[in-house]
């Protein structure tokens, strides 16, 4: 179970977070979405102690980690599998070797029984045979793939998704959610997505959440998404021009 | 008037903040740099990896320079050195002042503005792309994998470079002296060794080791603090070099008072 009590993020004179409040049951699957700039990535980067909050307390299983020092946060980050938006690639180091780190740093796993993994998480993205690349020669949106395998390869119990779709073409981008979705069902992995693609997320998530001004503005199932009550929400989903939503 | 006197006064102060704030930045990057080198658990590959790119990309250059900087002290000179016949103290002035003065600063400048600069522009483009938090969710620390050994790399490097640099501005010294004004090289080396201490050498390796450690340190901070994408990246190694240079000057100057 994650859970985020009244955490606030400011930068500067700029309050990204102004009260957030968010549980995430163990096992499920949620989905953030949100104007640009709004927060969603920060939230993210709460979630697994990239980012401290001003205030508030983010919990992961009844454990508050707000106060941890870096080393004391390395074994709950061992538990979690994050994509980043900006790929966080390493750049000095192969396709391969980026993908095999997690893996590596747990320890415990011979050599060639870590390739074998690595050549199948790739094979599963749609990038089998890439090893040898470098990440520099890359498009986008393959970059986003090799993200998507190594936040995923050594089976976390909590995955984090910054934008696992962005820059693909909808062919990719359903199967990219296909996979995530068959992913999380054989680990029953926490997961929590944003993404600007909501249609697609709303297919691969069981709860959306909205952030707004701050604040999560509105909570609920996937499906109904279209028909929440909260104009904000509809005019966001439907990407109406006119509407009570402020840039 | 009045408005431009109270923008004057709000320019002032809000560039004051800022410095004050870069230079904490940069203090405070300095401690977590050496609190991560005791014990030091310092990553053997990434250093020497560092210092094969850094000494490749930098000793020709530093070479060049140096030598013509040499030859520049003697070719300023030749016109005292004739009307007063001091022959016998060309090599003594040149030398002087490479080694206290020209070497470890032009050096340092150089050095700056070729690996400096460069190693922003990496860390930056890291930072853009969330490489640093990316080490992070991997539970390894920056600062010691990334950071250490460039700065270890940097200092080390520009030492290296500052003694080599010494020597080749010396030897075009050297050179110009016997094209320009006719000096032996006999007499040049005797002018050298006869009238400078071990000390003079000693004065200016002290002050590259500060001026490593300084621009290692901004142009470090400068990278991981980008924001705001490839315009970002390009800004912050702007402000590197110049900052660098601020410092290098700055610290040349209260090195100099007291180390006498
Ligand atoms: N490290 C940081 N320093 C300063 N401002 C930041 C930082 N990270 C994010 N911000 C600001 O916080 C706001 C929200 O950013 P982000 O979470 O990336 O938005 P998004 O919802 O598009 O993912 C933006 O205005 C951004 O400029
Ligand atoms: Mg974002």
């Amino acid at each position: 179970m994650i859970e985020l009590a009244a955490v606030r993020k400011r930068f500067g004179r700029h309050a990204v977070l102004d009260g957030i409040d968010l549980q995430v049951p163990t096992g499920a699957r949620l989905g953030i979405i949100g104007p640009a700039a709004s927060g969603k990535s920060v939230l993210l980067k709460l979630v697994c102690g990239l980012l401290r909050p001003d205030a508030g307390q983010v919990m992961i299983d009844g454990t508050d980690i707000t106060e941890r020092s870096e080393e004391g946060l390395a074994a709950t980050r061992a538990r979690i599998g994050f994509l980043f938006q900006n790929y966080a690639l390493f750049d000095f180091m192969t396709v391969g070797d980026n993908v095999a780190f997690p893996l590596a740093r747990r320890g415990g796993l011979a050599e060639d029984e870590i390739a074998r993994r690595v050549s199948a998480r790739l094979r599963a993205v749609g990038l089998a045979g890439n090893e040898a690349k470098m990440p520099a020669e890359l498009s986008g949106g393959m970059k986003k793939r090799v993200g998507i395998a190594r936040a995923t390869i050594a089976h976390p119990e909590i995955v984090i998704y910054d934008e696992p779709t962005a820059g693909l073409d909808p062919v990719t981008t359903s199967k990219v959610y296909d996979l995530l979705r068959a992913d999380q069902e054989t680990t029953g992995a926490t997961v929590i997505a944003v993404s600007s693609d909501v249609e697609a997320l709303c297919r691969f998530v069981d709860t959306v959440a909205f952030l707004y001004q701050g604040k999560i503005r509105y909570q609920g199932a996937a499906q109904t998404l279209t028909d929440a009550p909260d104009p904000v929400v509809r005019q966001f989903v439907r990407g109406d021009l006119e509407g009570p939503l402020e840039g | 008037m009045f408005g431009f006197v109270e923008r004057a006064i709000t320019q002032v102060g809000t560039t004051t903040v800022r410095i004050a704030r870069e230079v904490g930045g940069i203090v405070v990057l300095a401690f977590d740099v050496l609190r991560a080198l005791f014990p030091p658990t310092l990553d053997g590959r990434e250093l020497v990896k560092n210092l094969y790119k850094m000494g490749n990309q930098s000793v020709p250059i530093v070479a060049l320079t140096a030598f013509f900087a040499g030859g520049l002290m003697l070719v300023q000179s030749a016109p005292f050195v004739e009307k007063l016949q001091a022959h016998a103290l060309a090599g003594w002035a040149a030398g002087y002042a490479v080694l206290r003065e020209i070497g470890p600063i032009l050096i340092a400048l150089m050095f700056s503005g070729r690996v400096g600069a460069n190693n922003t522009a990496e860390l930056g483009t890291m930072t853009v792309t969330e490489q640093l938090d990316g080490l992070r969710a991997l539970a390894i620390d920056p600062i010691r994998y990334l950071i250490v050994p460039r700065v270890v790399a940097m200092v080390v490097m520009l030492l290296a470079l500052t003694v080599i640099g010494d020597l080749v501005a010396l030897v075009g010294a050297a050179i110009t002296a016997k094209a320009v004004v006719g000096i032996e090289f006999s007499t040049f080396i005797h002018s050298v060794v006869d009238n400078l201490k071990p000390y003079d050498f000693l004065h200016g390796i002290y002050k590259s080791m500060v001026f490593g450690a300084s621009i290692a340190l901004t142009s470090c901070y400068f990278g991981v603090t980008v924001r705001g994408g490839a315009v970002g990246v390009g800004r912050a190694v702007n402000a590197a070099v110049v900052a660098a240079a601020v410092s290098v000057m700055l610290l040349d100057f209260f090195m100099t008072y007291w180390l006498g």
